[in-house]
C-alpha cells in the first residue's frame, strides 16, 4: 500500500514538476511574445477556420496576430520573394507538405521542438518540419440540385465521359502547386500508361481552371460549374451555409500532409513559437477539426459523411525543377489557348 | 524658381526614368528578384521567339481595339443624346453616366460573369427559362465577352472626352448646313460627326491604352476562358505560377510598354488639336439643341438602356450577392435566407479593416502628393519661359504611357536593393499610383491654370511674396476648382486600384484592389460585393467633402 503511494506520490511531483516547467516555459514564451507586439503568418489554410482559432489563440495568450491568406503557390512564392530580398515580414508559414519541402531546401525554416509535438502520432512527425498537423484530401464534389445523385459520376474515369464536358471545374494545373501534384500522382492511382491517357482526356474535357481548389469548389456552390476537383471537405464548409454538395466516394483518394514552419529570420520568433505551441495543442486542433479538416488525432473526424471511411495515398512530391518540368508539359495539355472562346 | 523647377523635374525624371531603367534591367538580366546576374537575351529569345507571344499580342490588339471601340460608340450614342437633343431626362443621364467611376472596375466585371456566365448567369438563367433553350444563350468566357466588359468599364471616360468637346463646338457649321437643306440627321452624321473626329481619335486611343494594360477585366474573364493577353502572361510570369520567372514578366512588360508609348504618343497628337478646338469655348456660343420631336423617347430610352447595362444591372447584382449566404440563382426560397453576415465580415475582419485604413491613406495622401507635383509642374509647363520646360513635358509622357503591370515590375526591380526600404511596405505602392497617375492630375490643373491672369501673381511679387508664397497664397486658390477635380478622380481611382497594386503590396500594406481580388478568388463573392458597396460609398463620401472643402472660404 505504502509503496503504492509512494509511486504514486513521485509520478504526481514529476507529473507537476514537468507541468510547471512546461506552463513556466509557456508562460516566459508568451511574456516575451507579447513583447515583440504580434505574431504574422502567411498560409493556405482558410481564413474563416484560422480566424476562428486566432480569436481562441488571442483570448489565451493576449498575443495580436495577423493572418494572410492565399493559395499554397502564392505563399511560397510570397515567403521566399521576401527571404530572397532579405526583407521577410512573416514569422509562421503554414501551408502544404511540397512546397514547405521546397521552402526547407531553400534554408528559410528554423528547426522548433514545440511541447504540443509530442500529442501526435510518431509516424506523422517530420524530423524537420515537425507534426503533419492535417491532411487534405482531393476529390470530386458535385451539385446535388444540379447533378442527381444516380446520374453523379463514380469515379475518375466517370469524369470524362463527354456528357460532363462543360460542367468540370478544376484548379489550374499550371499554376497551383498541389493541383500539379495531383495530376502528376494520377499514376499511383490508375498505373502510369492509363494515367498518361487520362491526362490527356481531362485536358480535353477543356475544364474550367481556376485559382485554387476552393474557388472551384465555389462554383460547384454556385451551380456555375456542377462538378469540381476538390477538397472534400468543402462539402461541410459550404454545406453549412446551404449549399447543397455532396462528394462521389471514390475508392481511394488523394491526400496531402499539412505542416507549419518558423521562420530562421522572424521578426517575432517568440511571438512564432508561441503559436505553434498553440497552434498543436488539443484546442486548436479541435477546433479545426469542428470546421472540417481532417486534423491527425486518432479518431477525430471532421464532420462530413463517411469521413470515417475516407482512404488516400499521399501526392507525389516535386521539387522546383519538377514544376518547372510539370507546368510546361501541362501547359501544352491543359492551356491551348484560342483566339475564340474556348 | 529655378530650385523649384530643378526640384520638380528631379522628382519626375526620378518617378519616370528610375523604374523605366529597372523593367529594363530586369529583362536584360538572368537572375530572380534581389540576387545579382548577369547580362543576357535569353528572355527576349524566349518571349518573343514564342508563336504564342505573337497570338498574345494580336488577342491584346483585338481586345483593345474592340473595347475601346465599343466604348467610343457608346459614349458617342450617349453624349449625343444627353448634350444636344430635347431628350427627356437627359441632364440625369448625363449625371449617371459616370457614376461606374467609382464602383471598383473588377466588380464590374464580376457582376457581368454572374449575369452572363453560360451555365447559370442570370440573364442566361431567365432566357433559357423563358424559350426553353438547351444551354445559355451568351458566354461572357470569351473574346466579345471581354471586349463587351471592358467596352462597358471604359464609356464613362470616353463619355467624358467626347461629351466636354460636343458642348464646345462651334454651331455657325451646323447652322449653314441646315440653311443649305440638310435635314437633322444629315447635319448629325455629315458635320457634327466629322467634326467630333479629333475628340473621337483622343477618347479611342487613350482607351485602347488602357484596355490593353488593364488586367481588371482579363484577370476575371481572360484567365478561366484561356485568353491570353499581355498582362494576363505578365500576371503568370511574375507571380500566377511556381516557379515563377520575374526576368520574363519584365520582358513582357517592356513589350506593353512600348505598344502604350506609341499609341500615347498618337493621343497626344489626336488631344493636341482637341485643345486647341476648345479654347472656342471662351466664345460664350452654345450649340443648338435638335428637336427629336416623336423620336424623344426613345432617345431616351436608348440612354436608359446604355445605363442599365452600364450602372444598374452590375449594381443590383453587387446587391444581390451581398446579401446571399452563397452565391446561386435565387429562387423564392432564397428571399428567407437573407442574411447580413457579409456586412459583419467587415467590420469583424482585420484585414479588411488594415485594407480599408490602407487604400484611404492612399487616395488621400497620394490624391494630394499627385495633385501638389501636378500643380507644380503644369505651372512650369504652362506659365513659366524657362527653355529646359519642355524637358519635364517629355518626362511626363512616360507616366502616360506607363501600363500598371509593367511600372509594378519596374519598381520591384529598381526598389528591392534601395537603400531607403521602400520594398514591401505601402510607400513602394504610393510611388507607383503617383507615378502613374500624374497625368490625370495635370489634365485637371492645367486648364484652371490658363484661365488665371498674370498680373495676380505679379501683384503678390511686388509685395514681396517669394515664389513659394504667391504658389500657395495666389496661385493654389485661384487653381482650385481644377485642383479639386484633379483630386476627385485620383482619389476614386486610388480607393481601389488594382493592376499596379496587385504586384506592389506586401500582406501588411495590402490595398481594397488586391484584398477584393483574393477574396474573389477564395470564392467569397458575397464578401467582395460588401466590401464594394461599402469602397462605392467612400468615393461618395470623399467626393462630397472634397466639394465642400473646395467652397470653403468662397462662402
Amino acid at each position: 500500500m505504502s509503496k503504492k503511494w509512494t509511486r504514486l506520490s513521485v509520478f504526481a511531483a514529476a507529473f507537476f514538476f514537468v507541468a510547471s516547467q512546461a506552463w513556466g516555459q509557456d508562460a516566459k514564451l508568451v511574456a516575451a511574445a507579447k513583447k515583440e507586439g504580434k505574431v504574422v503568418v502567411y498560409g493556405s489554410l482558410e481564413s474563416d477556420t484560422v480566424g476562428t482559432i486566432k480569436k481562441a489563440f488571442q483570448k489565451k495568450t493576449g498575443i495580436e496576430m495577423e493572418y494572410w491568406r492565399a493559395s499554397a503557390t502564392k505563399v511560397m512564392d510570397r515567403a521566399m520573394g521576401e527571404y530572397r530580398a532579405g526583407k521577410p515580414l512573416f514569422d509562421i508559414i503554414l501551408t502544404n507538405d511540397n512546397p514547405m519541402q521546397i521552402m526547407l531546401k531553400e534554408g528559410i525554416f528554423a528547426k522548433y521542438n514545440s511541447p504540443s509535438a509530442a500529442d501526435f502520432p510518431k509516424d506523422a512527425i517530420d524530423p524537420n518540419l515537425g507534426p503533419r498537423y492535417r491532411n487534405v484530401i482531393v476529390g470530386v464534389v458535385y451539385n446535388k440540385n444540379v447533378i442527381k445523385p444516380a446520374d453523379a459520376p463514380k469515379s475518375l474515369e466517370d469524369l470524362i465521359s463527354p456528357k460532363y464536358k462543360g460542367k468540370l471545374v478544376m484548379p489550374d494545373p499550371t499554376q497551383h502547386t498541389t493541383t500539379t501534384q495531383w495530376v502528376a500522382s494520377l499514376f499511383k492511382l490508375m498505373g502510369k500508361e492509363k494515367a498518361d491517357k487520362y491526362i490527356r482526356d481531362l485536358a480535353a474535357m477543356k475544364p474550367i481552371l481556376v485559382e485554387s481548389l476552393l474557388p472551384a469548389a465555389e462554383r460547384v456552390t454556385t451551380g456555375e460549374t456542377p462538378i469540381a476537383i476538390t477538397y472534400v471537405k468543402y462539402v461541410f464548409i459550404f454545406g453549412q451555409k446551404g449549399a447543397p454538395l455532396d462528394y462521389v466516394r471514390l475508392g481511394k483518394m488523394m491526400g496531402d500532409g499539412h505542416y507549419l514552419g518558423l521562420n530562421n529570420k522572424a521578426p517575432h520568433p517568440n511571438g512564432g513559437k508561441a503559436f505553434i505551441d498553440y497552434f498543436l495543442d488539443d484546442e486548436s486542433m479541435n477546433i479545426m477539426a469542428k470546421m472540417g479538416e481532417f486534423v491527425n488525432r486518432k479518431g477525430v473526424y471532421p464532420p462530413l459523411p463517411d469521413a470515417d471511411k475516407i482512404q488516400f495515398v499521399e501526392m507525389l512530391d516535386l521539387d522546383k525543377k519538377g514544376f518547372a518540368e510539370k507546368k510546361k508539359e501541362y501547359s501544352k495539355l491543359f492551356l491551348k489557348y484560342s483566339s475564340a472562346s474556348p | 524658381m529655378n530650385w523649384v523647377f530643378l526640384g520638380v523635374a528631379g522628382i519626375i525624371a526620378f518617378l519616370s526614368l528610375y523604374p523605366s531603367f529597372f523593367l529594363l534591367y530586369g529583362s536584360f538580366t538572368d537572375a530572380p528578384l534581389g540576387v545579382p546576374g548577369h547580362f543576357t537575351l535569353n528572355n527576349y529569345i524566349q518571349a518573343y521567339s514564342d508563336p504564342e507571344a505573337y497570338r498574345l499580342i494580336l488577342t491584346s490588339f483585338i481586345f483593345g481595339i474592340g473595347a475601346s471601340g465599343l466604348s467610343v460608340i457608346l459614349a458617342l450614342t450617349l453624349a449625343w443624346i444627353t448634350i444636344r437633343t430635347n431628350a427627356p431626362f437627359r441632364k440625369l443621364f448625363e449625371l449617371t453616366a459616370i457614376v461606374p467611376n467609382i464602383m471598383p472596375p473588377i466588380l464590374i466585371s464580376i457582376s457581368w460573369v454572374l449575369l452572363l456566365n453560360p451555365n447559370n448567369g442570370l440573364i442566361n438563367a431567365i432566357l433559357m427559362q423563358w424559350f426553353g433553350l438547351e444551354s445559355g444563350l451568351f458566354n461572357i468566357y470569351s473574346i466579345p465577352g471581354l471586349i463587351f466588359v471592358e467596352g462597358l468599364i471604359l464609356t464613362p471616360l470616353a463619355f467624358l472626352i467626347i461629351a466636354a468637346a460636343m458642348k464646345s463646338m462651334d454651331p455657325a457649321l451646323e447652322e449653314s448646313a441646315k440653311t443649305l437643306g440638310s435635314g437633322e440627321f444629315g447635319v448629325a452624321t455629315r458635320i457634327t460627326f466629322p467634326l467630333m473626329r479629333p475628340a473621337v481619335l483622343a477618347a479611342g486611343t487613350l482607351n485602347f491604352v488602357r484596355a490593353v494594360e488593364s488586367f481588371d477585366t482579363p484577370a476575371i474573364i481572360a484567365l478561366p476562358a484561356r485568353i491570353e493577353v499581355f498582362t494576363t502572361k505578365i500576371w503568370r510570369e511574375a507571380l500566377g505560377s511556381f516557379p515563377t520567372n520575374h526576368n520574363l514578366a519584365a520582358t513582357y512588360g517592356v513589350g506593353i510598354l512600348v505598344i502604350a508609348l506609341v499609341f500615347v504618343y498618337l493621343y497626344r497628337r489626336f488631344t493636341s488639336q482637341v485643345e486647341s478646338f476648345s479654347t472656342v469655348t471662351g466664345k460664350g456660343f452654345r450649340p443648338h439643341q435638335i428637336d427629336l420631336g416623336g423620336w424623344r423617347t426613345l432617345a431616351s430610352a436608348v440612354a436608359f438602356i446604355l445605363l442599365t447595362l452600364m450602372v444598374i444591372l452590375p449594381f443590383m447584382v453587387l446587391l444581390l450577392m451581398s446579401v446571399l449566404p452563397y452565391y446561386h440563382v435565387p429562387t423564392w426560397e432564397t428571399w428567407k435566407n437573407l442574411t447580413l453576415d457579409n456586412f459583419r465580415y467587415i467590420a469583424d475582419n482585420d484585414r479588411v479593416y488594415r485594407a480599408f485604413g490602407n487604400s484611404l491613406f492612399l487616395a488621400i495622401v497620394g490624391a494630394s502628393l499627385c495633385m501638389l507635383l501636378a500643380s507644380l509642374t503644369s505651372y512650369i509647363t504652362v506659365r513659366t519661359k524657362i527653355a529646359a520646360r519642355g524637358l519635364l513635358e517629355g518626362l511626363v509622357f512616360i507616366p502616360w504611357a506607363f501600363p500598371g503591370t509593367a511600372l509594378a515590375l519596374g519598381l520591384l526591380w529598381a526598389y528591392v536593393d534601395f537603400p531607403i526600404p521602400v520594398y514591401a511596405t505601402i510607400w513602394i505602392i504610393m510611388i507607383a499610383y503617383v507615378t502613374r497617375f500624374l497625368p490625370y492630375g495635370l489634365r485637371a490643373v492645367s486648364s484652371t491654370i490658363i484661365q488665371i491672369h498674370r498680373e495676380l501673381e505679379e501683384a503678390s511679387i511686388v509685395c514681396g511674396a517669394g515664389f513659394l508664397a504667391t504658389f500657395r497664397r495666389i496661385l493654389i486658390p485661384m487653381m482650385r476648382p481644377g485642383v479639386v477635380a484633379g483630386w476627385i478622380i485620383l482619389a476614386t481611382i486610388f480607393m481601389r486600384e488594382f493592376s499596379a497594386s496587385l504586384f506592389l503590396y506586401s500582406p501588411g500594406s495590402e490595398p481594397l484592389g488586391p484584398l477584393l481580388y483574393f477574396l474573389y478568388l477564395d470564392g467569397m463573392r458575397g464578401r467582395v460585393a460588401a466590401i464594394g458597396l461599402v469602397i462605392s460609398l467612400i468615393s461618395i463620401i470623399l467626393i462630397a467633402i472634397a466639394q465642400r472643402l473646395s467652397r470653403w472660404d468662397t462662402k
